[in-house]
């Protein structure tokens, strides 16, 4: 008996978005890398069409990382102590972009400097021909000394700036409006604060396409419930045709699972938590592939085994 | 517009477009047009021309189609008898005039005659990157700035687009003398507002005046001198027309929306000192194209109406009228004004006084024993009271104690205070006076060793020993709350200035007055009904937790959390227009009993992601409204007694509906409509529509006792106003029965009238 599967149509789409410019686009990227698109809810490929597939960028430091896993030191091995090869090591893992994160401050506790910020930009950029995004610290002052900086080191590039948030946001999106970048806004999981930072950022006109929203996250069980149902009605907002939830989301679920104690440490929890290679890797897996499935369009992760997993689910969700 | 401006603009247009030409020939015949033409350090070749026109201009020929151009924006000065409109011929002369100074300057550049020499003149520090090539004589000096360069463009453009900067002044002309020209500079640097120095008066500059003072000019103290002519004032709007190429994303030839973007995010003006003549009118025309206003300090027509500036055109203050002892005085008078005539917003970061500041401090209690001083209590009276007022009554920053201080008073002791803020703003309302003054208590609670109760004429405020000690005195009163109106309420507050008022007598006379407004302020609520307004306010501040639950707020009815009435919404939306509360047309009325409104419905259809379809603002049998989980009370149906009872938050007990509040929450809450149960403020139960289509306060047979004590008063007149002074006493509480047996009995021996009344349902 024939079976008419129902078609769920809907009357908005999410923006597609380009990150990093080839030279023929005035930058010295490899490739582009296209976000969002989608007129549909994830993989729902028989309402609608998803242009492109959720993208993977993986996370890497400005230096050898002092709180990370051992297991993703590990992972990773001798690259983290430079930046450059790190980034390279990313492309060659898989990545379709490379997020640098910068940190508050350098070897010997000297704060990072402007000048600092530039050479590690210069230095990921001639390492990696894939489009990156840099983020700041977190710290307001400094965000705003080294993103700017940053921004002018990477004129043309179309790199994504973050971090935007609520209280602070102005200095980066002015430095993206100067040379042509993208910004990440983050919220802390609420649609309507979401929205409005989309809002607040639109009107110091920056086109809607350079905007992309991070509704921030938690790891799988630490409240991914959550987060995962914000993103989901930020993306239902969106497809129904709310214009300022139209844009595509970026996650961390590798920073979120990773801070975890069940990916974080091997010693000193229950034997029947199972092999800890196993767990670590599954629980950003699992983080990932969950926030996927409610609407993110980029995941930020940090061990190269999780990058092939999560690559091997979105292809296979994406086959037709 | 003023007739005599347009004149003389038109006439200074039609003149410097003539010399444009002249110089124009010259330079085709002297240099030919394939001669470069180039500003230095920039990549938007002359830049006005590029913005306005598209065209880049790179040799002297490329000229020739500009110059045509600006001729045909000339017109003809406004005819003697015969006036006819004249302001868009005098803005296109005020263009044509900005196309002809840029064509003079571009070659001037080509006869190496810019930036203008200036022997013994030295920038200083980081300028060098200017132009590197003109440093090689005189030992790096000898010249004035010329254009800005593109990475100090993008430094500075970075800092004006995210506010760090209010914006720049282009003062033309030279001040009144020496001291007057360094006080109006140290006034404008004071607020980070970027100087920009052209023009001269009978051949005298302010960069001069500067210069021979000693003030130091370049990128570094943010004090550009660009030339000694009017003509270099087509500097500052390349730097105008650059920064919305640079930020607003726009492209060369958007001319309309590179205007615009300057009018909106560009806060700019020109100050005109000396006299002005023909040349700086149309300058000056040209300027406000661009939304910058003019404010001169001589006697000149001004044009007060808005419109192509956002606020007035051209405003005269002449130096000779303005108050102050001391030019330091009257230039920072012509500066306030200035920032009010561009609307240009104070940033204030810290809170200066002597003790630590911030919200940890405002549950603090002071105890009798630890306290200095108090004001208000048993022992003295103390009120504050906000008003607003017109602009040129509040001198902003001003802070006065009037009458002795608490130094005098014993340990402990207590004395009579009175706080008045004076605020204006153009965004400013006369409702928002009650808004604005209920914030005084947060404010003053903020300082750590200060306690604040009450508000209006029952304020209680008391100092503790330890921040008397530490310097605490009457006066940081003002200064927390200049600080604080400024930085939470700048949106709507432009001026404040504070009164701290101990003078028996002058205490006296202001109690007096603050009672009259407070008067006039329950007035005006009562009078504020529904029907009164054609717009409510949404507050969807609690979606985080329940999504699809809207408020929808009506003078009549407050948020369900007592935290937003409708006046608190208006003024939280003119704050911040993108955030939770946004106003709702009211629409077409489709039911005025049970309160349905076209407007409320679309918009609460949209708020709650299409869960909730209809709302009847004044009913609970039928669509209520929806509730988060904050509400200060439950009414819930209690069909056997043929009325509601009414919860309130803080009685723990259990009730005639077998449920405790904490049960009935998770009913009462969540954005769903139940029928039959609804949360609400606690001030909605005096409201004249509260259940108003299902026959109001009548129908309340029970309410914990809490709400009985605690608004006495309040619900004794909601009794009085339904036509039973009696009621009260007849609706039962806790105290009475907790279950529906007892309830009915009660109602029956007391005659309850809801017994009576129709069927609920």
């Amino acid at each position: 008996m024939p079976v008419e599967i129902p078609v769920e149509q809907w009357p908005g789409r999410v923006i597609e978005e380009t990150l990093g410019a080839t030279p023929a686009e005035g930058g010295t990227r490899s490739r582009v890398v296209k976000v969002g698109g989608e007129n549909t809810l994830p993989f729902m490929l028989t309402d609608g069409e998803m242009p492109n597939p959720p993208r993977i960028a993986i996370e890497i430091l400005d230096q050898r990382p002092k709180d990370w896993s051992p297991l993703l030191l590990e992972a990773w091995g001798d690259v983290v102590d430079d930046p450059a090869k790190w980034a390279k090591a990313a492309e060659e893992a898989g990545a379709d972009l490379v997020l640098l994160q910068l940190s508050l401050t350098r070897d010997g506790g000297k704060p990072t400097t402007a000048a600092d910020a530039k050479a590690l930009t210069r230095a990921v950029l001639q390492a990696t021909g894939l489009p990156i995004l840099v983020f700041g610290p977190g710290q307001v002052d400094a965000d705003n000394e080294l993103l700017v900086a940053v921004a002018e080191e990477a004129a043309g590039e179309r790199i994504v700036l973050g971090i935007c948030e609520e209280k602070n946001y102005r200095t980066i999106v002015a430095a993206a409006l100067a040379n042509g970048h993208l910004v990440n806004g983050r919220t802390a999981m609420d649609v309507n604060l979401a929205k409005q930072l989309n809002i607040l950022i639109a009107d110091m006109g920056l086109p809607l396409d350079r905007i992309i929203m991070d509704p921030t996250t938690a790891s799988l069980g630490y409240g991914i419930e959550y987060g995962y149902s914000v993103m989901e009605r930020l993306r239902l907002a969106a497809l129904q045709g709310d214009k300022m939830t139209q844009l595509p989301m970026l996650v961390t679920p590798g920073f979120e699972a990773w801070r975890q104690k069940e990916a974080k440490v091997g010693e000193g929890v229950p034997a029947s938590w199972g092999d800890w290679r196993q767990r670590a890797v599954l629980w950003e897996t699992l983080t990932a592939t969950n926030l996927i499935l409610s609407g993110a369009d980029i995941v930020v992760l940090r061990h190269p085994e999780t990058v092939k997993r999560v690559r091997a689910f979105i292809d296979r969700m994406m086959a037709k | 517009m003023s007739r005599y401006i347009a004149t003389r603009a038109i006439r200074g247009a039609n003149a410097i477009v003539a010399e444009a030409e002249a110089l124009l020939q010259k330079a085709l015949a002297e240099k030919g047009p394939d001669t470069p033409v180039a500003f230095t350090n920039t990549a938007y070749y002359l830049p006005v021309i590029y913005g306005m026109l598209g065209h880049p201009v790179s040799k002297i020929g490329d000229m020739v189609p500009v110059l045509e151009h600006a001729k045909s924006l000339l017109h003809p000065p406004p005819d003697e008898k015969w006036w006819v409109p004249y302001l868009g011929e005098t803005l296109d002369c005020g263009m044509a005039t900005l196309l002809a100074e840029e064509i003079i300057e571009g070659i001037r550049f080509a006869y190496g005659e810019q930036p203008e020499r200036y022997p013994g003149f030295r920038m200083t520090g980081s300028a060098s990157f200017t132009s590197p090539e003109f440093e090689k004589e005189e030992g790096g000096g000898g010249y004035l700035n010329g254009p800005i360069d593109d990475i100090q463009l993008r430094s500075w453009g970075i800092q004006l687009v995210d506010g760090r900067m209010p914006g720049f002044a282009a003062i033309v002309g030279a001040a009144r003398n020496n001291r007057a020209a360094v006080a109006i500079v140290r006034e404008l640097q004071r607020r980070n507002i970027l100087v920009f120095l052209c023009g001269n008066v009978n051949g005298r500059s302010i960069i001069d005046q500067l210069h021979e003072e000693g003030v130091e000019m370049g990128y570094d103290t943010y004090i550009v001198p660009f030339g000694r002519d009017t003509i270099a004032a087509i500097y500052p709007l390349g730097f105008a027309t650059r920064s919305a190429l640079t930020f607003g994303g726009l492209k060369p030839g958007q001319w309309r929306e590179i205007l615009l973007y300057n009018k909106y995010r560009v806060f700019a003006f020109v100050l005109a000192l000396g006299e002005v003549d023909d040349l700086k009118y149309a300058t000056a025309a040209g300027a406000i194209s661009y939304g910058f206003p003019v404010i001169a300090d001589t006697v000149i027509p001004q044009i007060l109406p808005t419109g192509i500036t956002r606020y007035e055109h051209v405003i005269s203050m002449p130096w000779e009228e303005i108050e102050g002892e001391t030019d330091e005085e009257k230039a920072a008078r012509l500066v306030q004004k200035c920032i009010e005539v561009r609307g240009v917003k104070v940033k204030i970061t810290e809170v200066p006084i002597p003790v630590p500041y911030g919200s940890a401090f405002e549950g603090e209690v002071v105890r009798k024993a630890d306290m200095r001083v108090e004001f208000g209590g048993r022992a003295s009276r103390a009120f504050e009271y906000l008003r607003m007022v017109p602009m040129d009554q509040v001198e902003d920053g001003k802070i006065e104690v009037i009458g002795p201080g608490f130094e005098d008073v014993p340990v402990g002791g207590a004395m009579d205070l009175g706080i008045l803020v004076e605020v204006a703003g153009r965004k400013m309302q006369e409702d928002f006076e009650p808004v604005l003054e209920r914030q005084i208590h947060y404010f003053i609670n903020g300082a750590s060793g200060v306690q604040h109760i009450g508000q209006r004429d029952i304020a209680w405020i008391r100092i503790s020993k330890a921040a008397a000690e530490k310097g605490f005195n009457l006066r940081h009163f003002g200064d927390i709350l200049y600080a604080r109106f400024h930085a939470d309420f700048g949106a709507i507050v432009d001026k404040v200035q504070v009164k701290i008022i101990t003078d028996p007598a002058l205490h006296a006379e202001w109690l007096q007055k603050a009672r009259e407004a407070y008067d006039r302020r329950n007035r005006r609520l009562a009078d504020l009904t529904d029907e009164a307004v054609d717009t409510f306010y949404s507050c969807v501040l609690c979606q985080s937790f329940a999504p699809t639950h809207c408020c929808v707020i009506s003078p009549q009815r407050l948020g369900l959390c007592g935290a937003y009435n409708w006046l608190d919404c208006k003024a939280s939306y003119e704050i911040n227009p993108t955030g939770p509360n946004q106003p709702i047309q009211k629409g077409q009325c489709l039911d005025p009993v049970k309160g349905y409104f076209t407007g409320v419905n679309e918009y609460v259809r949209v708020a709650s992601q299409g869960t909730v379809d209809q709302v009847a603002m004044y009913s609970i049998m039928e669509n209520p409204m929806t509730a988060c989980g904050c509400f200060e009370c439950i009414v819930m149906v209690i069909p056997e007694a043929n009325g509601v009872m009414v919860v309130s938050r803080e009685d723990p007990s259990m009730t005639p509906a077998g449920m405790t509040f904490s049960t009935l929450a998770g009913m009462a809450g969540g954005g769903l409509q139940t029928p039959g149960v609804m949360g609400v403020g606690k001030y909605y139960l005096t409201s004249p529509k509260f259940l108003s289509a299902d026959g109001g306060f009548k129908r309340v047979v029970w309410m914990s006792s809490f709400l009985k004590q605690t608004m006495a008063e309040e619900l004794k007149a909601v009794c009085e106003r339904e036509g039973d002074p009696d009621l009260l006493d007849k609706i039962a509480d806790e105290t009475v029965c907790t279950d529906v047996e007892g309830l009915l009995a009660y109602l029956t021996e007391k005659e309850h009238p809801a017994l009576t009344m129709p069927p609920i349902f």
